[in-house]
């Protein structure tokens, strides 16, 4: 019998600049439609759920089925807020990069809703270890928008002393793990800090995200087995946003499975969430959680979303997939379904929703033009001699001699 | 005062430190149950818990990223690398993590790690078992390195680097972990037993980083050697009848850089030696530095003697090895000149 | 058995003392009378002093080049029978043994002590440094070289390719900065400095052309001589010559000329002596020719030269040179000259002002012949063309009487066939 020849394989996105974007391949249930087993539960019991995905908000804006976490309107506007905000920052500080006054921005558009709601979500003292596409959590938080700018704009006033690219963050009181732009090699130290806090019989958890073409990585990978092994408390998140650059999620194997299917190789509880509720990321949270404070260990949540804006302000995504995809998107913008979600509930207007943006928008102006007056990059930066400090706890003579060298 | 050889001083200097500091704790493969490969974590699972030593996935990379992240939540964890030869699967864990942290948030977090591993060839381990990293972790801003060459000063850094606030990497010279060794393959095996180096202090003392050791002083030549090739130093130098200054480097980072340029200043001439190729190995650091600060006094070029441009060979381990004839030659080399 | 003491005699001229050029005999020597013991030299005549006696050496005074004074003891022999020590030969000062200056110690920096190194011997050989090669040397070599204000391209280096080794650097340091033998080097300095005591022969000229230029004021004149035709003449004759005829040099012609001038000149052909103030006129013309011999300059002279036809005179000019070259020229041989001839003969140049041989008044230079172009008429000829220089004892000979001299020399040289003319 002829057996046809050997074919390599090439996985290759629907939908490419020009043509028709669409995403009618995914399988996208309605909400409500997964059951919601305790946070107790055998592994064993839910390796279905990996290839579900959580809803709680409808095509309508209705809270349906049973992962709704019956959220307060209150926590729900300060979520709505949070999103609000980080999409405000977004866009003004990436349009400032356009001006010259940094070098780098990257956003998180349309992916807000994962980082504000899972800062809300975890308590004071759980470290979060995150990627460069979960501001939120840090805006979730309040965290002081002209320090972020400063850090943005690498002046005098950066509290990372002009040593680190803008975006990528440190925030120790604000449980926001040190940012580096190597992909994937923290999602491990998260499962080692859970570990600790294990260890030191704590009740502090760690939390974790990675994209989904990171989850390649020998380190996605390692920290997985780690959490297999010692079942630490975390939760590890994979967020995926359909694209890693220009790869499309099949470049990662996106093709074949879910990303949470992954967590059925090392024996842990997958759950695949709609990235763009809020209220569904809310309780997947939780759940997780619960079940990492009561010694269960870890939960791999894979979000569903889609990365709106272009990878970074060095990109173009015009170039690789069509230019209106993201208007594709069947599970929508969360701003906008968290905000039809309140207004449903009579918890929120139009005429609100406006004058919070508009005060959002005058916050992040008015940080923004403190962080000019300070000084934007090649205009103003720290002290030269922040560049030879922190090296070690305490500088060995080679920096004392280089910084002699340089005069300072 | 105990006499013991370096595997056992070891093991003392973790005991120890996990006695007297709850947040100490040590991991890696076959290191819990079993006492690890070389015996180094012996009885430690049994005497302190299986939770303050035990055994991991063979996984470097996951080993020293979770040693990461238990240093930053607030722990000294002390990861093994079962050999130095694997370390290279955790170097993008050590070199763009535990080196930069402390950098890259100013401080917010930093990465108290200790990361150690057996390390050196002599042993007929051929190139998965016989190598001498210190040279790529030397040029790594962030990391530290201390290589001790006795169990006094195996204890003593040991000790010091647990209690460091930055990363440290300790490379053990597996072959002399339990006696001695000069170069000379044909001489009957040597234990620690009686020399003045085995006799190791109880309880906690430390040997601080960054300090070099003067072994043997002298007028004519400093040789500079760190790990097996300090006692393969002094056999050479025997052997050349020079009467050279020998410097037990102890810590590769930081550097004793006054007492390389004291010495080569006094004695007008350098040799370096150790067991890692010589081309980009650490000699080169060393060459650079001793030519800065000490050309007026050089009354000869510089040498390096080390193993060759190969990677370690199985069957050719003592041609490679470089042993008391080659240092001799390269001492008597300086003197000529 | 008796001491018989040899005492410098008078060996000419009224000296008074002689030089000790060479001694044939030491203390312990049996000698035999007339056996060679020492050679003294007056003037410029080495003369051979011989035993007088047979008998033993038993002491010799004077050292080579010292001078010793007439009468002063030069040898003490052993003898049989009675010697001489009751002469009543006024005892010359004993010659003390001479004591050479010794050179004052070089103030040398100390050199730094090289540290003991292990003995190596260098086998492999090496080049020396190149010319405008940078001097090599270690760093440690250099700084010390710099602290000490030492230049290393000064410095040998016998190390491999030509590196000064520390103990290049000490050597240099302690022979006091002299530069060895670094190769070639065309720019290397030169330091050496050599001391050589002015004796024998050597100091015979130097004491007679000091005393004659402190005494007598010369005049220079030079006048061009057109010696085209005697040149013609003299090719001829020699072209033409007989066996047993001599090569005619251009020198029996100047003779000659001498010889018919100077009648006519008489103060010319002149000594003076100026501490008695006599001027010795001497008809006959013995012309002295100054010639440069292996030992310095000698005069030989032609005596009478009016006697002698040209080749008679280039026949005593050849025996008088070779004897004053091979050293058997005799003490009258060299002396007596009324007027002297000094030519360099092909290593003339266009001038010269030579240096009167007192007491005489007179000295002839003649200068190279050369080919020039000459104005004749509204011409220009090629012709054979001398310089005459000539000095002059100015006390003695006017300026006047000086060029008319030459002037009559010129002309019997330019219009030779006067020279055989009455």
């Amino acid at each position: 019998m002829n057996k046809p020849r050997l074919e390599l394989h090439v996985p290759t996105p629907p939908a490419r600049p020009g043509g028709q974007a669409s995403f009618k391949h995914l399988e996208i249930p309605p909400a409500g439609a997964v059951r919601r087993p305790d946070s107790a539960c055998d592994e064993s019991e839910i390796r279905d759920l990996p290839y579900a995905l959580i809803r709680v908000l409808d095509d309508e804006g209705r809270a349906v089925g049973p992962w709704d976490p019956a959220l307060t309107p209150d926590r729900m506007r300060k979520g709505l807020r949070a999103m609000m905000l980080t999409r405000t920052f977004d866009d003004r500080l990436f349009r400032t990069h356009r001006q010259g006054k940094t070098s780098f921005y990257m956003k998180s558009t349309g992916e807000e809703a994962i980082g504000a709601a899972q800062s809300l979500a975890l308590v004071t003292g759980d470290m979060c270890f995150p990627t460069y596409r979960v501001m939120s959590w840090l805006h979730a938080r309040d965290y002081p928008l002209d320090l972020m700018v400063n850090q943005i704009f690498s002046n005098e006033k950066d509290p990372l002393k002009g040593r680190q690219l803008p975006i990528l963050f440190s925030a120790r009181d604000y449980d926001f793990y040190s940012l580096s732009g190597n992909v994937g090699s923290r999602f491990g130290h998260a499962v080692g800090w859970a570990m600790a806090s294990a260890y030191k019989h704590d009740d502090k958890i760690a939390l974790a995200y990675i994209g989904e073409g990171t989850t390649a990585e020998g380190d996605f990978h390692e920290a997985l087995t780690f959490a297999s092994v010692y079942r630490p408390p975390c939760i590890l998140c994979v967020t995926n946003n359909q694209w890693a650059i220009s790869s499309f999620a099949g470049i990662a194997g996106g093709e074949m499975t879910t990303f949470a299917a992954k967590a059925l190789a090392y024996g842990l509880p997958g759950l695949r969430v709609d990235g763009n509720d809020f209220l569904a990321v809310t309780a997947a949270t939780q759940w997780a959680a619960d079940r990492a404070r009561t010694n269960r260990g870890a939960t791999l949540i894979e979000f569903f979303t889609y990365r709106a804006s272009g990878h970074s302000t060095s990109d173009d995504p015009t170039k690789y997939r069509p230019a209106d995809e993201a208007g594709y998107w069947p599970l929508g913008d969360p701003i906008e379904r968290l905000r039809q979600h309140l207004i449903l509930q009579g918890e929120w207007s139009e005429a609100q929703h406006e004058a919070l943006a508009a005060e959002i928008d005058d916050a992040v102006r008015l940080a923004v033009k403190e962080g000019e007056a300070v000084g934007t990059l090649g205009k103003s930066k720290p002290s030269v001699s922040e560049m030879f400090k922190c090296v070690f706890k305490e500088p060995d003579w080679r920096v004392i001699e280089q910084r002699r060298e340089l005069g300072i | 005062m105990a006499s013991m050889n370096m595997i056992q001083a070891l093991n003392n200097a973790l005991d120890e430190k996990l006695a007297q500091d709850p947040d100490v704790l040590t991991f890696g493969e076959d290191v819990g149950y079993f006492g690890g490969v070389f015996r180094v974590t012996d009885k430690l699972q049994e005497k302190h818990g299986v939770t303050r030593c035990f055994d991991t996935p063979i996984s470097e990379g996951g080993i020293v990223a979770a040693a990461i992240g238990m240093g930053a939540y607030g722990l000294r964890p002390v990861a093994e690398i079962q050999f130095a030869d694997y370390i290279l699967p955790a170097f993008d864990q050590l070199v763009s993590e535990a080196a930069r942290l402390r950098y890259r948030s100013n401080g917010e977090f930093w990465s108290p790690i200790t990361v150690r591993s057996p390390y050196g060839g002599g042993i007929f381990g051929g190139q998965t078992h016989s190598q001498s990293p210190e040279a790529i972790f030397a040029h790594i801003t962030g990391l530290k390195t201390v290589i001790p060459s006795n169990p006094h000063d195996a204890k003593g850094l040991l000790i010091s680097a647990i209690e460091e606030d930055d990363p440290v990497i300790v490379l053990e010279p597996k072959r002399i972990y339990n006696g001695p060794f000069d170069g000379r393959h044909d001489h009957a095996l040597k234990t620690w037993s009686g020399h003045p180096k085995a006799e190791v202090p109880e309880g906690l003392y430390r040997v601080p980083l960054g300090q070099a050791d003067l072994v043997r002083e002298g007028s004519e030549v400093t040789v500079l050697a760190y790990g097996t090739m300090v006692h393969v130093a002094l056999a050479g130098i025997d052997e050349s009848e020079v009467d050279a200054e020998l410097i037990d480097l102890r810590s590769i980072v930081p550097l004793d850089i006054d007492a390389i340029v004291g010495s080569v200043r006094k004695t007008g001439r350098c040799v370096i030696l150790h067991e890692a190729s010589r081309f980009g190995g650490f000699g080169g650091e060393l060459t650079a530095l001793v030519q800065e600060r000490c050309f007026d006094y050089l009354k000869a070029p510089i040498d390096r003697v080390a193993g060759w441009d190969t990677p370690y060979p199985h069957a050719f381990e003592w041609d490679y090895f470089p042993g008391p004839g080659r240092l001799a030659k390269a001492l008597r080399r300086a003197m000529e000149y | 058995m008796g001491l018989y003491q040899f005492r410098l005699p008078d060996i000419g001229e009224g000296v008074a003392e002689a030089e000790i050029v060479a001694w044939h005999v030491q203390p312990g020597d049996e000698v035999k009378e007339d056996q060679s013991l020492v050679d003294v030299m007056t003037d410029k005549a080495t003369v051979d002093m011989t035993s007088p006696v047979d008998g033993k050496i038993i002491a010799v005074h004077g050292a080579v080049g010292e001078m010793l004074a007439v009468g002063g003891v030069l040898v003490e022999l052993e003898v049989e029978g009675e010697g001489n020590v009751s002469d009543a030969a006024p005892a010359g000062p004993p010659a003390a043994a001479p004591t050479l200056p010794t050179p004052s110690p070089s103030t040398t920096p100390e050199p730094v002590p090289e540290p003991a190194m292990a003995p190596a011997a260098r086998t492999a050989a090496f080049a020396a440094r190149k010319i405008g090669q940078a001097p090599l040397a270690a760093p440690a070599t250099r700084r010390r070289a710099h602290e000490l204000g030492i230049a290393l391209q000064y410095v040998p280096g016998t190390g491999p390719g030509g590196r000064i080794t520390p103990g290049d650097l000490d050597a240099y340091i302690a022979s006091g900065g002299a530069a060895g033998p670094s190769g070639d080097s065309r720019y290397a300095a030169r330091p050496e400095v050599n001391e050589t005591r002015i004796i024998g022969m050597r100091r015979k000229i130097a004491e007679r052309m000091q005393e004659t230029k402190r005494r007598v004021p010369h005049i220079g004149y030079v006048e061009e001589c057109d010696l085209t035709q005697l040149e013609a003449l003299r090719s001829d004759l020699n072209a033409n010559r007989e066996d047993g005829q001599p090569k005619l040099t251009l020198l029996p012609f100047f003779i000659r000329a001498l010889t018919r001038a100077l009648p006519d000149f008489p103060q010319i052909n002149a000594h003076f002596d100026d501490d008695d103030g006599i001027l010795t006129e001497f008809a006959g013309v013995h012309v002295g020719i100054a010639t440069q011999t292996s030992s310095g300059l000698m005069v030989p002279v032609v005596r009478h030269a009016e006697t002698l036809d040209l080749w008679a005179c280039a026949d005593e000019l050849a025996r008088l040179s070779a004897a004053a070259r091979d050293g058997s020229a005799t003490r009258d041989e060299l002396s007596g000259s009324t007027i002297t001839i000094t030519s360099l003969g092909t290593l003339g140049g266009i001038s010269s002002t030579p240096i009167i041989n007192r007491p005489e008044v007179a000295i002839i230079g003649p200068n190279k012949v050369t080919e020039r172009p000459v104005v004749q008429g509204s011409f220009i000829a090629v012709r054979k063309m001398m310089n005459l220089s000539s000095s002059f004892d100015h006390r003695i000979v006017d300026g006047y009487d000086a060029a008319r001299f030459v002037q009559q020399v010129k002309r019997l040289l330019e219009h030779p066939a006067l020279l055989f003319m009455d």
